[in-house]
């Protein structure tokens, strides 16, 4: 288990989110998805999720791996629509 | 024989102070249980405690103002307004026992350790009656809800509470143990009694008893403004003691000891008053807003007391106004989502009209909250319980030990304020938070939240129903809706009507 720290867009707090190390990160937002999308944020038909270590200026690669992206455990991304 | 008057020897009698000649005197003092900043004592002689009062003044009033309390309680007993409460009332009175209650015994060692370490001996007459006023809060606050522990178990939390690992538990005593009790008395006196003290019981235990005048539990309100009285007089502990401190250039630590303990207070309030005066309080039985019983209470006193010692405002200030604005209204959303995890019924506090009067009272809150709200009460109606409850934690705040809460919706604004520390990463609410434990860190560094245990593997089986089992909570303790959902069926209605 590798916990991260969830901020997903238009959702009002941070979350914990177990994830394994060899998760792309599309796992790692739809792992988030389930935990914000239609229990307090709309989903947004024809967008896809993305996933960036909080404050960067671009997301990680969509294929790339928790691992790989080099996220330590407890790391804060944000999961938003692009 | 005519009786003296006060004033003819008080300044005698309680002066109590004398020159140790078996022991030295920091043996007799020890700097770290009495003042850190290290205050010659003949300095304190100067302290100078505004309100006076004798041990025979003080049992002849406190045995008036107990014996109201109870006779109060008693006549209305028979009224059974307990049975025709709203649910979301009787939820204030669960959180506010649970949460307070036992505290009030802590500040009693608080006040004990002032009454023993404090070297001005007009602080140690005046904390031993504060230890008396806090003993007499811990106790009234425990007896007037055990008479409902019968009917609904939840009460039972006025005693329990302090005693668990529920989260709200432990960010109360984290809390009230980094002002009160792990302090020297001089801080204690600064950081309690007038950082705290001063302003924020005002909002609990006036600011609320307004409502519950409103609300017609007369008990619950005499009870708590019969406590404030003895708030309003041992919260005056603390400023005589500043005043010291800035005489003999110790302006730049006080000024940060009281910026911390306001900083902790608002936070504690922000979970703990403001979802019970904005969501919880029928809605035609609020008096005022949150935020402007904050206003009333706080802002304007605080700030002039603040200034009229020489003091500044805390260097938080722009950030704590704007906070007023949203943090209580996303820790009472966590507080809803995450209900089992608490032992009270969460009223939501959104039908129609209270969602109306949020919009008025915080303008943008349908474009915010509202848009959670939304989601949720569509939930309801679509019956999908599955998406009304929480499958894993929120992450709490290493200072507060709340849920990491910011705006959501259109205008989303939420944030991780994480800082490194020795090889571990610490997660915080707000600057302010990390700020303080930046001031300290050793003094906080040990400790874990909650989330923290649960990823350390203390928390067995790793699922929300382990976590409930850590928290001790049990069946018929856990929170539900206090409404059974009828909230959102109103709200689902108006929707349709409007469409
Ligand atoms: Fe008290
Ligand atoms: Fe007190």
């Amino acid at each position: 288990m590798h916990p991260l720290v969830v901020n997903f867009e238009a959702d009002f707090v941070l979350q914990l989110l177990p994830v394994e190390a060899d998760f792309t990160m599309d796992q790692v937002a739809e792992a988030a998805a389930f935990h914000s999308l239609n229990r307090r944020v709309k989903p947004q038909s024809g967008k896809t999720l993305r996933v960036r270590v909080q404050d960067a200026d671009v997301p990680l690669g969509r294929e790339v791996t928790v691992a790989q992206a080099g996220l330590r455990e407890m790391e804060t991304v944000e999961v938003y629509y692009e | 024989m005519a009786l003296l008057n006060r004033s003819d020897w008080y300044d005698i009698a309680r002066d109590t102070n004398w020159t140790p000649k078996y022991v030295t005197e920091d043996a007799l003092f020890p700097p770290q249980m009495s003042d850190c900043f290290d205050i010659p004592r003949e300095k304190w002689a100067g302290y100078d405690e505004p309100y006076k009062t004798t041990y025979r003044e003080y049992v002849k009033v406190q045995r008036e103002k107990d014996a109201g309390a109870y006779s109060v309680k008693a006549a209305l007993a028979r009224m059974k307004f307990f049975e025709g409460a709203d649910p979301g009332w009787l939820s204030i009175l669960k959180a506010h026992y649970g949460a307070i209650a036992v505290q009030e015994y802590a500040a009693g060692m608080a006040e004990a350790r002032m009454a023993r370490f404090g070297k001005a001996s007009g602080m140690r007459n005046m904390a031993t009656f504060g230890l008396l006023d806090e003993t007499r809060h811990g106790q009234i606050q425990l007896y007037f809800p055990h008479e409902h522990v019968n009917k609904d178990r939840q009460f039972d939390w006025a005693h329990k509470a302090m005693h668990t690992n529920e989260w709200g538990a432990i960010a109360a005593r984290h809390m009230f143990a980094d002002m009160m009790n792990t302090r020297d008395a001089v801080s204690v006196a600064i950081m309690l009694t007038f950082a705290f003290e001063t302003g924020f019981t005002n909002m609990q235990f006036l600011g609320l008893a307004a409502d519950a005048a409103e609300a017609g539990d007369f008990t619950f309100a005499n009870l708590i403004s019969s406590i404030q009285t003895d708030e309003a007089r041992h919260a005056q502990i603390g400023a005589p003691a500043l005043k010291i401190l800035i005489e003999n250039g110790k302006q730049e630590e006080a000024q940060r000891k009281v910026d911390i303990a306001f900083w902790r207070s608002w936070r504690l309030f922000t979970v703990l008053t403001g979802p019970m005066m904005d969501y919880y309080t029928p809605l035609d039985k609020r008096e005022k807003s949150f935020k402007e019983f904050m206003e009333e209470w706080i802002i304007g006193q605080f700030e002039r007391n603040m200034l009229d010692l020489g003091l500044d405002k805390p260097w938080y200030w722009d950030i704590f106004l704007e906070e007023l604005n949203d943090t209580h209204h996303g820790m009472h959303m966590g507080v809803w989502y995450w209900r089992p995890t608490v032992w009270w019924n969460p009223a939501a506090g959104a039908s129609s009209a209270e969602r109306d009067w949020l919009e008025e009272k915080y303008p943008g809150w349908n474009d915010t909250w509202g848009q959670c709200w939304d989601v949720i009460a569509a939930n309801v109606a679509a019956g999908r319980e599955d998406l009304l409850l929480p499958q894993t934690l929120p992450v709490i705040c290493n200072m507060t030990n709340l849920p990491i809460v910011g705006r959501p919706g259109k205008r989303w604004k939420l944030r991780d304020y994480h800082l490194d520390y020795k090889g571990r990463r610490y997660h915080f609410g707000s600057e302010p938070d990390r700020w303080v434990f930046e001031q300290e860190p050793e003094r906080y560094a040990g400790h874990t939240t909650l989330v923290d245990r649960f990823v350390a593997g203390l928390v067995q089986p790793p699922t929300i129903e382990g976590a409930l089992q850590y928290m001790n909570l049990g069946q018929g303790e856990i929170g539900e809706d206090a409404h059974g959902y009828d909230w959102a069926f109103d709200y689902q209605n108006f929707r349709k009507q409007a469409v």
